[in-house]
């Protein structure tokens, strides 16, 4: 264990990020690569009937056109991530003519050059027997799968239960009853999903930013009917995933066939509008959330309904109530989660998927509570603080909540706070509202092999499962390494993101750090008792560079295995075969969260009544900081994140036509740099040793948490209304109501 | 994206020609943020694109004339926007181009070029399988009954509801500004309330430039209403977005009455809207925030709200009324 914070060093990969210099999937581009388009349905669901490519054939610098018709025999689904598969929709487009979304891929096209194949794309024409669709979900035509009734695996999705939460909600003093909607939600991280497709003697080599390069791999060899050893994937840096980037996306294999069709290299970069259609999104949820409390403030019952946006042909699983059960020490808790089949690109995990969207109900309604009690929402948190998990009545393995609250209410000046809303205003009538919400999000971890070298030029390498998206891994496993092995953090070279040695599991959850760096810290112990049997007499003190040019060896390996408590010795098979392999937040002994506490401030002018977050103060409880600078990093982007979902972005849809209206970053409005203020942050950084040696949970996800409800409840203490709809808008404030 | 030929104009008449004899399907290319953009979303295919970036007779401004400020449609944006005595005298026109696109786009887009900026409708810019009668004339408009939240209440037809996005053009129209354009047979000057065309039954003819006409320049008579001016944008965010809402203001006071005003509205309209009636509304009287909000409800009148965009005829009003206000701090 760790017993010192770890020191603010620098991002070890910034200068090459700035100059360009680290290298990302779409920036290769080997001797003769040509170049893909793809030409997408412009119907909303049905089937070609008839496809033309005669005109995008005739364009010069056309080598190929691939459809359906030629495809059918060739590729293989790969299957859903969440279906024990690989793929980010069981679905593959391009082996049959049916279509189910709007925008799904009909035809490939490689050409010379990058314009030759998007005019000839363009002039693929294609006739379709059009089908009527459902694509919101209150859509008459949609299909309600009950989950604790499908097929999906139990116990992971049975409703979550304890105690008789409807008769104690019944019986309660205090009630809050509310229903909430959230839209669907795109990931739009700047890199767009690109892969440069490559045959080398049989084998193909994939240069594409991934969180998930081991279900690349394998999900591809299904595909194509090869061995896994056949298909490196090559992905050492990732331009932010946030999820969408978590599972074999459904063009590589198009990308990868092409490639073998015309013996070159072939480059498909997927443009903006397209990715909106083909990659996942965050689905639109409706919750239903009652909250039953004593007169006291003792909350005595919780009922979390829910209604989640699936495809008709994968089934998107939900575990809303796993962040709202757990949250806070109430006896009688009931989930009900429902899947709702539309007709669209299966969706998936964005950022703090769940966790984002169940916080925004469950907090909303802890203020409404506390304004029906007449508390103060800090105090009624910190009254129902849970000293053990509610539901399986396990401890926690680290849990202080309490304390992110209580630094977080110093640290922001919440004792300044008037309780009435619309109490505080600015001289000019601008309404000032100040807002609290919690967060919180299970502190996984997935097993890992780590294999660390050490050369007697004095550096380091370390090959373990972990993808670099921008979080900053390469820092914290520098970090860790260069601490136990008493080297400088520079000399640490991370060996991530590419197939073939360590496999490259799944970095998504929050469970990337806790995976990768405990494993790195074992390694580099193992690393410090080979080098101790070298058998220096004198070793003490020496740098192991010298230890190893001493006993004359050019370098030394140690590979350790490492699985989360209660993980079985089978897990390293799951590993090895690129499918999803973490545990948490339940673990033998105890249960894992993060947690996090936001403070807001909004403000609403008088006239336009723009809202406005001129500061944020989010304190976080993610166990041991590894790598202070990126962490800090993480929570002021979670925060940005928050403020987008909560006031900015919406994927328009259009239910006559299916897929996304506003399929571009300019009508997509994320937050602007002049849309954010201060953003504070302060971590407990208190070591969670029960959970792994270092001490670390989780960071990425639970940093988003909490933000939208935080915003949701400052705009009612600023203006007296109750907002369930997200995003909140101009037009939901523009009535000042009665304040 | 399909092939076209493409040259570049040494002179303004070599390029009027050039598109002349170009035919249909040729477009003159200045900043290239608004051609390109749709030209690879295949909106715009023209088979020959005329380069009049290099024309340097077009690229100056000056706004130091007694009489009249004068703009070559090829000054940057950005350049404009960041010229001081414009920041000092008229507000509103460098604020019109500040609080538009970004600085990259600034950085390249033309002044002339600006004023055509097309719609950002959705079933306009995304093709197929949406119906729309500015790009395709005939084939309906999707936009009606569709999201309209962000399309036009005040200028619309049953054929089209398409918001006009710009600023800049919404400010120049509060100060009745002047076009300048040369064509085949000749220069001519359109005020620039007549440049665009309200839809009517034929939304793919936006403007009133014939297709072989270019811009040569912009002139704003000049009015001590400038400096009591702004530009004021209300969007879904702080930068990098189109209006729900804009206005464009100029006041002028005498004994603490307004003498002049000058209003005009953007984001709402199908094309840039000149508020007579609101301006009417003002004069003689103090300026009040009773008086500003009740001009601010008269520029709104006779809005047609759809199924989703209702609220910006409120926000419409707040948006000039707050802008009267913040013009009169400025007096």
């Amino acid at each position: 264990m760790s017993a010192a914070p770890f020191p603010n060093t620098a991002r070890v990969d910034a200068f090459d990020k700035v100059r360009g210099a680290a290298r990302y999937g779409a920036d290769r581009s080997p001797p003769g690569m040509l170049h893909a388009a793809l030409a997408t349905a412009t119907i909303g669901k049905g089937r070609i009937e008839s496809i033309d490519t005669s005109a995008a054939r005739a364009v010069p610098g056309v080598r190929l056109v691939l459809t359906h018709e030629d495809l059918a025999s060739e590729i293989k689904p790969a299957g859903y991530l969440m279906a024990g598969g690989y793929a980010s929709n069981g679905l593959q487009p391009m082996i049959a003519p049916e279509i189910a979304w709007r925008g799904q891929p009909i035809a490939i096209v490689v050409a010379d050059t990058l314009p030759a194949a998007i005019e000839a794309a363009a002039l693929v024409r294609a006739s379709f027997a059009v089908e009527p669709i459902a694509v919101e979900l209150s859509a008459e035509g949609t299909q309600t799968v009950v989950q604790s009734e499908s097929q999906l695996p139990k116990p992971m999705y049975e409703d979550i239960v304890a105690g008789d939460a409807d008769k104690a909600f019944a019986e309660a003093a205090v009630q809050v009853d509310a229903v909430f909607t959230t839209p669907a939600q795109h990931q739009n991280p700047i890199e767009l999903v690109g892969t440069v497709a490559e045959w080398k003697d049989g084998t193909l080599i994939i240069h594409e930013g991934t969180q998930n390069a081991e279900a690349m791999r394998h999900g591809l060899a299904r595909q194509l009917g090869l061995t896994p050893e056949q298909v490196q994937i090559v992905s050492p840096y990732c331009g932010g995933g946030f999820g969408q980037k978590n599972s074999l996306q459904i063009y590589t294999p198009l990308a990868a066939v092409a490639a073998r069709r015309v013996d070159r290299p072939v480059k498909l970069v997927v443009p903006r509008a397209a990715v909106f259609h083909n990659s996942s999104f965050r689905p639109a949820s409706r919750h239903r959330f009652r909250l039953g409390a004593d007169k006291s403030g003792k909350l005595i019952a919780a009922i979390h309904e829910t209604d989640s946006q699936s495809s008709r042909h994968d089934l998107f699983p939900t575990l809303y109530a796993e962040t709202t059960g757990h949250m806070y020490a109430i006896d009688n808790f009931r989930g009900r989660e429902r899947l709702v089949r539309t007709d669209t690109q299966a969706p998936g995990y964005m950022r703090a998927p769940f966790e984002h969207v169940a916080a925004f109900t469950m907090e909303s309604c802890i203020d409404e509570m506390a304004y029906a009690l007449g508390k103060d929402p800090v105090a009624l948190r910190l009254a129902n603080d849970a000293y053990a998990d509610p539901i399986s009545k396990k401890p926690f393995s680290s849990r202080h909540l309490a304390e992110c609250l209580t630094r977080g209410a110093a640290m922001f000046g919440w004792d300044k706070r008037q309780m009435a809303p619309g109490s505080m205003r600015a001289p000019d009538g601008t309404q000032i509202g100040w807002g609290v919400a919690a967060g919180s999000y299970k502190a996984a971890t997935a097993p890992a092999i780590a294999r660390l070298t050490l050369t007697d030029q004095g550096r380091a390498i370390i090959n373990v499962g972990v993808h670099e998206m921008g979080q900053g891994i390469r820092t914290a496993l520098s970090n860790v390494v260069a601490a136990k092995l008493g080297i400088a953090p520079e000399l640490v070279e991370a060996e991530i993101g590419v197939t073939g040695a360590s496999p490259q599991h799944l970095t998504a959850g929050s469970w990337g750090t806790a995976t990768a760096v405990p494993a790195a810290s074992e390694a580099a112990d193992a690393m410090l008792k080979a080098l101790a049997e070298l058998g220096q007499s004198d070793a003490a003190g020496r740098k192991p560079a010298e230890l190893l040019k001493a006993a004359g060896r050019p370098s030394l390996s140690v590979e350790i295995r490492r699985k989360a408590p209660g993980h079985p010795d089978q897990i390293f098979g799951r590993l090895a075969s690129g499918l999803p392999s973490a545990m948490g937040p339940a673990y033998p002994e105890y249960v894992s969260f993060s947690y996090i506490a936001h403070f807001v401030e909004v403000r609403i002018e008088p006239g336009t009544r723009r809202i406005r977050v001129p500061r944020v103060v989010s304190v976080v409880d993610c166990g041991r900081v590894v790598s202070p600078r990126t962490a800090t990093s993480q929570v002021q982007g979670g925060v940005v994140w928050g403020i987008g979902a909560a006031l900015r972005e919406a994927s328009e849809v259009d239910p006559r036509f299916g897929g996304f209206l506003n399929a571009d970053i300019a009508e997509y409005v994320v937050p602007v740099n002049a849309d954010i203020g201060s953003i504070e942050v302060g971590f407990i950084d208190k070591p969670d040793p029960r959970l792994n040696e270092v001490g670390v949970k989780g960071l990425g996800e639970v940093v988003m948490v909490g933000v939208a409800p935080a915003i949701a409840n400052a705009i009612f203490h600023a203006t007296g209304k109750r907002l369930r709809d997200l995003p909140i808008r101009i037009e939901h404030v523009l009535d000042k109501g009665d304040l | 994206m399909q092939p076209f030929s493409y040259s570049r104009a040494r002179t303004a008449a070599e390029a009027v020609e050039a598109i002349a004899a170009g035919g249909q399907g040729t477009r003159f290319l200045a900043g290239g943020t608004t051609l390109y953009d749709l030209m690879k979303l295949n909106v715009e295919a023209p088979r020959r694109v005329v380069d009049v970036s290099g024309l340097d007779e077009l690229a100056d401004f000056d706004t130091s004339g007694e009489s009249e400020l004068v703009f070559g449609a090829l000054a940057k944006m950005s350049d404009v926007a960041s010229d001081e005595r414009l920041i000092r005298d008229y507000p509103a026109l460098s604020e019109s181009l500040w609080k538009a696109a970004s600085q990259q786009l600034r950085n390249m887009a033309s002044l002339g070029g600006n004023l055509l900026q097309r719609t950002r409708c959705a079933y306009f810019r995304f093709g197929e399988p949406f119906q729309c009668n500015k790009r395709k004339p005939g084939s309906g408009c999707a936009a009606i009954g569709g999201i309209d939240r962000g399309h036009a209440l005040l200028g619309g037809s049953e054929h089209c509801i398409a918001t006009y996005p710009g600023d800049w053009a919404v400010a120049l129209a509060a100060f009745d500004a002047v076009v300048d354009v040369l064509g085949p047979k000749g220069r001519r000057s359109i005020p620039l309330q007549e440049l665009h065309r309200e839809p009517g039954d034929s939304p793919d003819i936006e403007t009133t430039l014939a297709p072989d006409e270019l811009i040569l320049r912009i002139r704003v008579p000049a009015t001590d209403a400038g400096r009591a001016s702004t530009y004021h944008k209300i969007r879904d965010r702080e930068s990098y977005a189109f209006a729900l809402a804009s206005a464009a203001v100029a006041v002028a006071f005498e004994d603490g009455a307004v003498s002049e005003a000058r209003i005009a509205i953007g984001g709402l309209a199908t094309r840039p809207w000149r508020a007579f009636e609101a301006e009417r509304s003002l004069i003689g009287k103090p300026l009040t925030e009773e008086a500003a909000k009740a001009a601010g409800a008269r520029a709104l009148e006779g809005a047609k709200p759809g199924h989703h965009n209702a609220f910006r005829i409120e926000l419409g009003a707040r948006t000039v009324a707050d802008a009267l206000m913040i013009a009169k701090a400025r007096a």
